[in-house]
């Protein structure tokens, strides 16, 4: 790996500050689960001049409640947040998203900040320069997305029109069901907003200056159901193809409330809303399921080489309305 | 069934210590003094002429101590013909070699190659074989007309097997009862990816001394093949451990030829040490196949003609796939007893990087194309594959031409009592309804049932030949130049001598896999460690106890035929009092040393046959592969845990899984391998394991005393067919290409609009 | 170029190693410690424990596992100097150091042949290591998830999950 300079922040003062020094050209390292991969490929066109480490930052990770709210903290390590009791108390979605995530030992290390940040997993934006040169495309400032006439079976299938890539966080596709939102600091102070507003078409909302710090989710209905689906072709290790994150409330049969979230379909984890609406006041059936799935993909304008996806996400919005 | 001290019984592996405590050394392990790092620029372009390297700002950077174009690399080749050189003019795929770098760090080797500047003159790619021999087809080589390698070449002799052509195939198609056509594919070439990535340290001295320190599982097939052509050099070769070949790593010249022309530009060792991207993106794929294939059969399933068009795709070069093409129409004939021929091998060149050898070797390749073609005739005559496979499975007395163009009379065993053992272990006939029916249905998900085939005769491939030395203190050491590449036969081995030998098993030791003590040796390839080098090993030991006696003769007063030893002692035969430690013959500074041979026996194939059960969901595409039992006959277990291991082994290595989830996704836009990296190449992992159980028979196998035969080499090669029958089965539709992603699936049942796989090849 | 922070917060660093400390001096020297050397690189080429195996390098295939403070983790996805501070073993570090005898685990690998090439075996065992830790009595099934991020691709993974099953059963937690 090409060097860099590092340095450790010991607060979120600081971490906001060496980012806004840097101007861009530092990167914040929490699990590196992630970051170093980017590094090893060298697949930015600007490789970073500093590391700033914001593990070593206090009180930036565990988890708590009050009334309303579970507080996560941005430096929470996957796999304490899902050995954590409350969440599996509140949130069992989110722990079976949680445990979906790469291997053992990367859930060791990496952050749900670090989940919700991470980089895109488009194989042309992250083709290795070591073999013939990274790719320059749309995403890195170039002119096209190779992924519109290439290989595509695992790119967007909705909402895209220049870049193609698809948002990798399973986090951030149960936490858009949960209504969670996440604080951002920066230079500028804090602010906080949905989980589902923090991404953009080329990649997130954060300023050079800003970091997560902390993430909230409102405490679900009790009697809500929660579901969570990740299809890959193979359980471990794997990126979402398609996943599923559903939250729905019955009352005797009737639904009341629902909650349905696509992830990797687009470059944002996806509210089903006509879905959402169409469900409301209905009884859940095999057919009512069914007719939100359709719903819910009504919009996809699939690529030469990922209809797959379509057909596949349907079934998994219908199986997770059902609990199948 | 004879028992043995050793044989058949299981032991601790030799090297199993040093394995779980991490002190095994593998190559990237190792350091030699003085000793500097290589690295290589990879092209960019699948196929250009490079007009210009400017080399000055890498060779300024401090540290950097070579940097060698192709202008400055020594004219030695490779392939089959000999048309590869270290570097070329003209690169052929991406992520082709086009400067080397040796810097006194890996850091300082990787940032130099950065500072290179090349400029290329673009040429049109092509990547679709049968594009690829059009007329108007860019051409990779010049020598190559039309992308087509030579079928004429020679690999195996003047007679090369170069297609399967017998008897009257108009005849036999006019005696059939009906003839079904079909073209299947298996062209994901998967990767085979062994853990260890091609490492290599090549030390360089005065004007013509080579040693390399290699991660090969033929480290000294590299002495023999090179060392002539490198302008008859020294060339000293150690064998490492092998973290993994899977016949990959057999040819090493890709790694070790760049490694020993820096060394020699620099005057010092260089180590170089493939990443995992290069190993995906710039190392060696299984050969893609295609056949178009006609088959004439009677309604009872005896089969009057095969013809097809074999189109065998090898990427930019050809490693050894004329040899591949030999014993891959070699293996048809042994999988299927029919008196009329017509296949017809094309071997071409495209732009993308080469197909080399893996365990299947040409046969698992041209079997995942030729069952399914089989099968259009089964489902037509309503035949149970299995009775089908085992009706035409070679039989003692059946013929075949093998690899050199020979015919050989089979003289090894009739495996249908193992194809029953494994269709029973499997439950076979409780769960086959029939072609192109599921056996359960459960909701969305539908189960189905497939079966493969494939044997190989090369189990007693090429000549081996060992010393095993006797010392006083009653230990022996053989003398094999064999590498351990995880097979344990390296064990194995030292069991076969200590049998013989009755030595305890921790008393006999094989040599360091070094060219300077041990003769040349083939290695462990085509399942041959068994019959093959073991033949040589039991013949040296028997060798070697002969003059042990013979020694101790005169001083026990008995003839050595009344001899016999045990744990270093010799005993005249019912006279336990009479007996004398080794030592007394050979005295302390004395050693005995028998020597043997085994000389190429094709006579004897081995077999393996793959029962499989998915599960496909109908609703995602997703296959689940739930069940597999393997079933073959080994004549007598060397040993009982490296046998299952083996076995379990038909799912990974480009086995069953390529016919799942494995593949090389190629772009055709850029020519780039977008997966090279081991989250997007997909392979099994721990938590999603099938029911695995083998039925493995034991009858005495005509080949040496301990009557046993290998077939490591072929577990996984029935595995694809076997599933795509089984997900064909499960879903009621028939697909014909490789892997069974859910994009196929899905379409295959009409749920998705056909999407054009042009990405794959 | 704007003006870079000053704040240089560490020039050596220590880390405990299979029961030793050992002090870096981190910068871009040759015996030097680089802030962008990997926890792998260290162990490999500074420490010379190359028990620990590097295979893709990326994260993905476990053969870099070792345990840090007791949780395995991919050593070639951490930065030797985020790691100041923390206590690490490697597979050099199992068994009794005083007697030499071997692990538990390590001795069932051995007697259930738990392994083909052996690349990958450090890692599985340092995967399953931390699993008997935390876990002394595993399911099938729970062994197969902690080695889930573990690429062994000679198939070895039926004599393995033998192997820890057995181990499991043997012995009282260490």
């Amino acid at each position: 790996m090409k060097t860099f300079t590092h340095i450790n922040a010991d607060s979120v003062a600081e971490a906001v500050k060496l980012l806004a020094q840097y101007q861009g050209r530092a990167k914040l390292n929490a699990g590196g689960t992630d970051l170093l991969g980017v590094l090893k490929d060298r697949i930015l066109p600007d490789y970073p001049e500093a590391l700033i480490n914001i593990k070593t930052i206090p009180e930036l990770s565990g988890v708590a409640e009050d009334e309303k709210t579970i507080t996560i903290g941005a430096l929470t390590i996957l796999a304490d947040l899902s050995a954590a009791p409350l969440i599996e108390k509140y949130c069992p979605l989110l722990k079976e998203a949680v445990d979906t995530v790469a291997a053992p030992q990367i859930r060791n290390v990496a952050t749900i900040g670090g989940n919700l940040c991470q980089d895109t997993r488009c194989w042309y934006y992250r083709y290795p320069d070591e073999i013939g040169g990274m790719i320059q495309c749309l995403r890195k400032g170039g002119k096209t997305c190779p992924a519109v006439v290439g290989e595509n079976q695992y790119h967007a299938i909705m909402g895209a029109k220049k870049c193609f890539a698809v948002s990798p966080s399973d986090t951030a596709v149960a936490l858009t069901a949960l209504d969670a939102t996440v604080t951002l600091a920066g230079g500028s102070g804090t602010r906080t907003l949905p989980v589902e507003e923090l991404y953009t078409p080329l990649g997130n909302v954060l300023n050079p200056d800003e970091l997560v710090t902390a993430i909230y989710i409102p405490k679900p209905a009790p009697a809500a159901k929660q579901n969570f689906i990740k299809f890959t072709l193979r359980k471990p290790i794997d990126f979402a193809i398609v996943s599923v994150a559903s939250l729905t409330t019955l009352e005797q049969g009737i639904c009341t409330a629902a909650r349905i979230v696509l992830g990797a379909v687009a470059y944002t984890p996806v509210r089903a809303r006509e879905a959402e609406k169409f469900l409301t006041g209905k009884e859940l059936t095999e057919e009512t399921a069914s007719e939100a799935a359709e719903l819910a993909l009504a919009g996809a304008k699939p690529l030469a080489k990922n209809a797959y996806k379509l057909e596949i996400a349907k079934t998994l919005v219908k199986r997770a309305l059902l609990g199948q | 069934m004879k028992s043995y001290r050793y044989i058949g019984k299981s032991t601790p592996r030799k090297d199993a210590l040093d394995i779980v405590t991490g002190r095994t050394k593998f190559i990237a392990d190792l350091t030699v003094p003085n000793m500097l790092y290589g690295r290589i620029l990879r092209s960019p372009h699948p196929h250009a002429l490079i007009k210009s390297i400017d080399t000055a700002a890498a060779m300024r950077l401090p540290g950097v101590k070579a940097v060698l174009t192709h202008a400055d690399v020594p004219d030695w080749r490779a392939g089959f013909p000999h048309h590869v050189g270290i570097l070329d003019s003209k690169v052929r795929y991406v992520g082709a070699g086009v400067t080397l770098v040796a810097a006194e760090t890996a850091e300082i080797a990787e940032n130099a190659l950065a500072l290179i500047k090349v400029e290329y003159e673009l040429l049109p790619a092509v990547y679709d074989p049968e594009e690829a021999t059009q007329p108007n087809a860019p051409q990779l080589y010049d020598q190559f007309p039309g992308n087509v390698f030579p079928r004429d070449n020679l690999v195996f002799g003047p007679h090369t097997l170069n297609g399967v052509e017998m008897g009257d195939p108009e005849q036999g198609f006019a005696e059939a009862d009906f003839i079904v056509e079909g073209t299947y594919a298996y062209e994901n070439i998967p990767n085979p990816l062994p853990p260890e990535s091609p490492a290599v340290i090549a030390s360089w001295e005065g004007a013509d001394n080579l040693t390399v320190w290699l991660g090969s599982q033929g480290p000294q097939v590299f002495k023999a093949a090179f060392q002539r052509r490198m302008g008859s050099i020294n060339l000293v070769s150690y064998g490492s451990p092998v973290g993994a070949s899977y016949g990959a790593k057999y040819a090493s010249w890709q790694y070790a030829l760049p490694a020993a022309a820096l060394s020699k530009a620099t005057g010092r060792p260089v180590k170089l040490v493939y990443d995992k991207a290069e190993h995906l993106a710039a190392f060696t794929l299984r050969l893609g196949s295609r056949i178009r294939g006609k088959v004439g059969m009677k309604k009872d399933g005896t089969v009057t003609a095969m013809a097809g068009d074999w189109l065998v795709s090898s990427g930019a070069y050809s490693e050894c796939t004329q040899a591949m093409v030999a014993v891959g129409c070699g293996e048809a004939q042994l999988m299927l007893r029919c008196p009329n021929w017509s296949l017809k091998p094309q071997m071409v060149c495209t732009n993308r990087s080469a197909s080399g050898q893996v365990r299947g070797f040409g046969g698992q390749e041209l079997k995942c194309a030729l069952i399914p073609i089989l099968t259009l005739g089964m489902e037509q005559a309503g035949l149970d594959p299995v009775e089908f496979f085992k009706k035409h499975y070679i039989k003692p007395g059946d013929g075949f031409y093998w690899r050199e163009g020979k015919w050989w009379v089979c003289t090894g065993m009739d495996y249908s009592q193992a194809i029953d053992r494994g269709a029973a272990t499997f439950g076979w006939s409780e769960k086959w309804r029939g072609w192109l029916n599921s056996t359960a249905v459960s909701g969305a998900k539908r189960r189905g049932i497939g079966v493969g085939v494939h044997g190989n005769a090369d189990a007693g491939e090429d000549v081996s030949e060992v010393y095993v030395r006797l010392e006083p203190n009653g230990a022996a050491m053989i003398h094999c130049g064999i590498a351990e590449h995880g097979t344990g036969q390296r064990s194995s081995l030292c069991k076969m001598a200590a049998e013989i030998l009755q030595l305890p098993l921790d008393r006999v030791f094989v040599t360091p896999t070094d060219s300077l003590v041990n003769p040349i040796e083939i290695g462990p390839v085509g399942s041959r460690g068994t019959y093959a080098m073991g033949g040589a090993v039991i013949a040296a030991a028997e060798d070697a106890k002969r003059k042990l006696f013979e020694l101790m003769a005169p001083k026990l007063k008995a003839p050595p035929e009344a001899l016999e030893t045990i744990d270093g002692m010799v005993y005249v035969q019912d006279k336990p009092e009479t007996k004398l430690p080794w030592i007394k013959a050979m005295q302390f500074h004395g050693s005995v040393m028998g020597y043997g041979r085994f000389e190429s026996d094709f006579s004897k194939p081995n077999f393996m046959m793959i029962f499989t059960e998915v599960e496909v969901d109908t609703e995602t595409g997703k296959v689940e592969l739930l069940k597999v039992v393997g079933a073959t006959d080994v004549g007598q277990i060397i040993d009982p845990l490296s046998l299952t291991n083996q076995l379990n082994g038909c799912l990974g290595s480009a086995g069953i899984d390529s016919a799942i989830f494995e593949e090389t996704v190629l772009d055709r836009q850029l020519g780039r391998i977008m997966n090279a990296n081991m989250i997007d190449y997909k392979w099994r992992t721990f938590a999603e394991l099938p029911e695995m159980e083998h039925a493995i028979l034991e009858s005495p196998f005509s080949t040496h005393q301990f009557q046993a035969i290998g077939m490591g080499e072929i577990t996984p090669s029935p595995g694809p067919s076997a599933v795509l029958m089984a997900v064909s089965n499960a879903i009621g539709v028939r697909i014909h290409e490789y892997p069974l992603t859910p994009d196929k699936i899905l379409t295959a049942l009409g749920k998705t609009a056909p999407s054009e796989r042009m990405g794959k090849q | 170029m704007t003006s870079m922070p000053e704040k240089t917060t560490h020039s050596i660093i220590t880390l405990t190693v299979n029961g030793d400390e050992h002090a870096f001096i981190l910068g871009e020297g040759a015996h030097q410690v680089s802030p962008s050397h990997t926890l792998a690189h260290t162990l490999r080429e500074t420490l010379g424990l190359t028990g620990t195996k590097i295979s893709c390098d990326r994260g993905a295939c476990g053969c870099c596992t070792v345990l840090m403070d007791g949780k395995a983790v991919l050593s070639c996805m951490l930065l030797t100097v985020e790691c100041a501070g923390k206590q690490i073993t490697t597979i050099e570090g199992l068994g009794d150091p005083a007697t030499g005898a071997i692990d538990r685990l390590q001795q069932s690998f051995i007697d259930h042949t738990a392994f083909q090439c052996g690349f990958c075996t450090p890692g599985i065992i340092m995967s399953a290591k931390a699993l008997l830790n935390q876990n002394p009595s595993p399911t099938r099934e729970e062994v197969q998830a902690a080695l889930a991020g573990n690429f062994c691709r000679c198939i070895s993974h039926y004599h393995v999950l033998d192997a820890v099953l057995d181990a499991a059963q043997k012995g009282d937690p260490e």
